[in-house]
């Protein structure tokens, strides 16, 4: 072989190699340290309406053109809710991208509409980040969205004059992508660092 | 003079029994619409014999007990707790997400930084105060 066939073949393997590295930068997967990724199985969420802690109505069209991170819970509940807003805070708190940042909104859907008002919400999603967004619904417009989210809620003990009932919920924290569709799971319990990093690894990829 | 000599006596077996060692004792501020907070701590139990917890008394709080969060067909939910057994020698944590103190209607609002006094009630009868502090 004479120097210029060994010249043609190393640019060659060169490009080869830039190609390899650029196809799999693209079709790599996105991988999650601490939670699912759907990737192509994201599906379309069901039209629902709530009420926000404004006490404006939101929509699934109100998630469009942003990511969602959503958690469910009550306000009434003292160990599990509050972990996971102070999780959610602390990992706002530790993304460093600010186009990351800008680009996520969260969301705590209260499943517990009887004692959850608007005012109640406003208060408590406030005191964990004021750019937080408390929301809630009647037990049956809540149905279809969380039955679709796959988070099951059920309100236990309760009865006349009993304030101090339970409510039985999912700990997961789902997301939803600009396109209004659910893209990912955070399980129970979950880390902010590690979310941190997910969020950015996934609206990085996936800038609005 | 007779009076306190007698209040010091009866307090005495309560101080007497205090053999539970505490650390990182804390309770979860939260705003002052929501009636409940959460209390986690480290309990050591430097003796030879167990101590049994049966239950937990605050003047700041209508009541405190014991619950554990745990899952269950997916979902997490609450369980009240009756006692709490620290064996000999042993260590037992109320945390996040696990067995942990609820705190019933705080009776004024609480505050990050404050100290919040806390009365264990042990199964011999006597008493053991556990400061806990107010975290944001």
């Amino acid at each position: 072989m004479n120097k210029s066939s060994i010249a043609i073949v190393a640019v060659i393997a060169l490009l080869a190699g830039f190609g390899l590295s650029w196809y799999a930068h693209v079709d790599k997967p996105i991988e999650l340290e601490s939670g699912l990724w759907f990737g192509e199985q994201a599906r379309a969420l069901p039209e629902f309406e709530l009420i926000d802690h404004n006490r404006q109505p939101l929509t699934r069209s109100d998630l469009n053109g942003q990511w969602s991170l959503i958690f469910f819970g009550f306000t009434h509940c003292p160990d599990i809710c509050p972990i996971g807003l102070q999780t959610l805070a602390d990992m706002v708190r530790a993304i460093d991208d600010p186009d990351v940042s800008a680009a996520l909104r969260v969301y705590f859907v209260s499943v517990d509409p009887e004692r959850d008002r608007p005012e109640v919400l406003a208060d408590y999603v406030g005191y964990f980040n004021p750019g937080f967004t408390g929301a809630t619904a009647a037990i049956d417009k809540l149905t279809p969205l969380t039955q679709s989210l796959g988070i099951a809620h059920v309100i236990r003990n309760k009865t006349d004059g009993n304030p101090d009932y339970d409510v039985d919920h999912s700990a997961a924290m789902v997301l939803i992508n600009p396109a209004g569709e659910y893209a990912g799971l955070f399980g129970a319990p979950q880390d902010a660092a590690a979310m941190a990093r997910d969020m950015t690894r996934i609206i990085e990829r996936n800038p609005l | 003079m007779i009076r306190l000599l007698i209040i010091l006596v009866l307090m005495l077996p309560a101080s007497a029994f205090a053999e539970l060692e505490f650390s990182n004792a804390r309770i979860k501020n939260l705003p002052p619409t929501v009636p409940v907070r959460a209390g986690y701590v480290s309990i050591h139990n430097p003796g030879a014999a167990p101590v049994i917890v049966v239950g937990a008394r605050s003047e700041r709080f209508a009541s405190v007990e014991f619950h554990r969060s745990l899952m269950q067909d997916g979902m997490m939910r609450m369980e009240p707790v009756s006692e709490l057994t620290i064996a000999a020698g042993s260590s037992l944590e109320l945390e996040p997400g696990g067995l942990h103190m609820m705190m019933m209607q705080p009776l004024q609002p609480t505050r990050p930084g404050e100290s919040i006094e806390l009365f264990l009630l042990l199964q011999d009868g006597s008493e053991q105060l556990l400061p806990m502090e107010v975290i944001k």
